[in-house]
């Protein structure tokens, strides 16, 4: 089944795609012949049961995997033979990622988290310093921005790495279980988030989340099992 | 600019003092062993060097100062007068001696000199009468703070009195000291009246020290003829050659020691944060930037550690004599350049193993909870 989308131009596509683990009769497919794109401004909805190949799905369209077969296309970019420096640049400029853990850095302040990743792409101190203040600000947690990940709540953690996530102004936006460490209050807070991000933003955001509270943010609800997108079931 | 390295070094206080302690012990030993090394080399050769003769002559066969095997018959003094470019012939009496003060024994190598010039006598004094006469001596301040006796006191030989009338520098050789009498007390001391261990020559102005050596040894059988810097350079060898492979091998350990430390520091630092160098690698960073702050990280650690054992070794230097006269240090200036070197390389031989650890991590693992 393709979960394709119309309007626009695409800002990920991936063609028959496919990822095995494993040879012989040890061989996992982790996603089987997969066809997916988004666009600007949709928030995607990626769901399915554990073991179904949403992680791999979600590493393959972020540039971090190379798939076994098919191609993928990310802001125009073919990026399926690319060399891993080039992926590496296409990570830090196309996509943005949100983790379940939130994965900040430690030792880092909140603002120190954001303004690294700008640094990473020849962004001036001051420059950086500004922009990251601003995009803390606008996600409710500048007051918080001199305090290092300890010190936040999850919410706040969350709100940082979406920031963060942000900070190089990428086109897509890859979001793994983003409510999975969050209370229900501090979940729907994210997933509001990230359709602000989408609708006002204009980026293609994609969650891949057990979580169904999901569904009331996503424009495309798809679902995932054995390494091909299905119908989807009654939930 | 933010930079992670220094964040993560100093988010780790306690290791990264125990890093630090670790780099700054191996400096520390690396630097002491030098200066040790620099400051014998200094001492040892330095007394021979600063007799103010042009030539030495021994018996054929003495190599240094410390080891006489030289007894030098007295018509020699007049053989020696006899040659062009001779000025001055002085006789001198070195040997090892013991005496007894206080019940201790006080371990020296007795100079007897001749009092009416000033050949071979003292270099310096820094307390008490400069010449000595008979039934009387000068010891080297480094022999009173090791043994104790100061002027006034009596030393004893053989049923023979000598009082310490006074102190002298520049005769310490860290594992022997100088003291002087007059040579004809010397002789009598060790019962040998005729007993003479080298003449010191002076040259005239019209003639090279180095050429009437060489003419020295072609015209008298049996004697060598040294010039006060061969003499010394000698002297330096045979008394510190035994001890060079043993400063060698420490000076290894104390390297191997110092890089395992850094190593180990920077490797375990590196593995607990593998997950965040995971992320980093996700979200964009290139390998070359995660070698970059592993590297960092191991340079900071060095350099600190580099500062702190200098540091540590110069207050150490300033102390040490006053406590143990054989502790003599002499800090250069190029070796602490070396050392900064060897310190540097010691750092990226610590990152190599962590670098070779973070080129295996997957970024892909930030995926899991």
């Amino acid at each position: 089944m393709s979960a394709n989308s119309s309007g626009g131009q695409p800002v990920l596509e991936m063609a028959g795609v496919t990822k095995d683990f494993g040879s012989g009769e040890a061989l996992v497919k982790a996603l089987d012949n997969v066809d997916f794109s988004a666009h600007p401004s949709e928030v995607a909805v990626v769901m399915g049961p554990s073991g179904s190949g949403k992680t791999t799905f979600l590493t393959i369209a972020g540039a971090l995997m190379r798939p076994t077969t098919g191609t993928v296309v990310v802001s125009g970019i073919e990026v399926t033979h690319l060399p891993e420096a080039q992926l590496s640049e296409v990570r830090r400029r196309r996509v943005g990622f949100v983790f379940q853990s939130f994965n900040l850095l430690e030792a880092l302040t909140g603002l120190e988290n954001v303004q690294l990743v700008m640094q990473a792409e020849g962004l001036s101190a001051r420059h950086a310093i500004e922009r990251a203040k601003a995009l803390l600000e606008i996600f409710g947690v500048g007051h918080r921005r001199d305090h290092p990940p300890k010190h936040l709540s999850g919410g706040e953690k969350q709100r940082v790495a979406i920031a963060r996530a942000l900070a190089n102004n990428p086109d897509l936006l890859l979001a793994d279980e983003p409510t999975a460490n969050l209370d229900s209050t501090r979940g729907r807070e994210v997933l509001q988030l990230l359709r602000v991000i989408a609708r006002d933003l204009g980026k293609a955001v994609i969650i891949v989340s057990h979580d169904l509270r999901v569904r009331e943010v996503a424009d495309r609800l798809l679902w995932l099992e054995d390494g091909q997108f299905r119908p989807l079931p009654p939930i | 600019m933010v930079s992670i390295a220094r964040k993560n070094l100093f988010a780790e206080k306690m290791r990264f003092a125990m890093s630090v302690s670790g780099v700054g012990f191996s400096v520390f030993l690396i630097t002491l062993l030098l200066s040790l090394f620099r400051g014998w080399n200094d001492r040892v050769g330095s007394f021979v060097e600063h007799v103010p003769v042009d030539i030495w002559v021994a018996r054929e066969g003495t190599t240094d100062f410390l080891r006489p095997i030289s007894v030098l018959p007295q018509e020699i003094a007049g053989e020696l007068r006899a040659l062009e470019g001779v000025d001055s012939v002085h006789p001198l009496v070195v040997i090892p001696t013991g005496f007894e003060w206080e019940g201790k024994a006080v371990e020296t190598h007795l100079v007897g000199y001749d009092t009416t010039g000033s050949a071979g006598g003292p270099l310096e004094i820094v307390e008490g009468k400069p010449v000595p006469s008979e039934g009387e001596m000068v010891i080297d301040k480094a022999l009173s703070k090791m043994y104790g006796p100061n002027i006034g006191d009596v030393l004893e030989h053989s049923g023979q009195s000598f009082e310490v009338v006074g102190l002298a520098s520049g005769g310490n050789f860290v594992a022997t000291q100088v003291s002087f009498m007059p040579i004809e007390s010397a002789r009598r001391l060790l019962g040998v009246e005729e007993l003479t261990t080298f003449y010191l020559v002076m040259v005239d102005d019209q003639h090279e020290p180095v050429v009437v050596a060489e003419r020295i040894e072609e015209n008298l059988t049996g004697v060598s003829a040294f010039t006060g810097e061969d003499f010394a350079d000698t002297t330096r060898d045979r008394t510190l050659r035994d001890v060079i492979p043993i400063l060698i091998i420490i000076l290894i350990l104390a390297f191997v020691v110092g890089a395992a430390v850094t190593g180990l520091m920077i490797y375990t630092a590196t593995v607990e944060k593998a997950r965040e160098f995971g992320i980093l690698r996700a979200v964009g960073f290139s390998n070359g930037y995660l070698y970059r702050v592993v590297i960092e990280q191991s340079l900071i650690t060095g350099l600190v550690g580099f500062t702190g054992g200098v540091i540590l070794n110069v207050v150490v230097g300033r102390f040490a004599e006053d406590l143990v006269p054989q502790f003599v240090i002499l800090v250069r200036w190029t070796d602490v350049a070396a050392v900064l070197g060897v310190t540097l390389a010691m750092s990226a031989l610590a990152a190599l193993l962590p670098v070779r650890r973070l080129a295996g991590i997957d970024p892909v693992t930030v995926f899991k909870a």
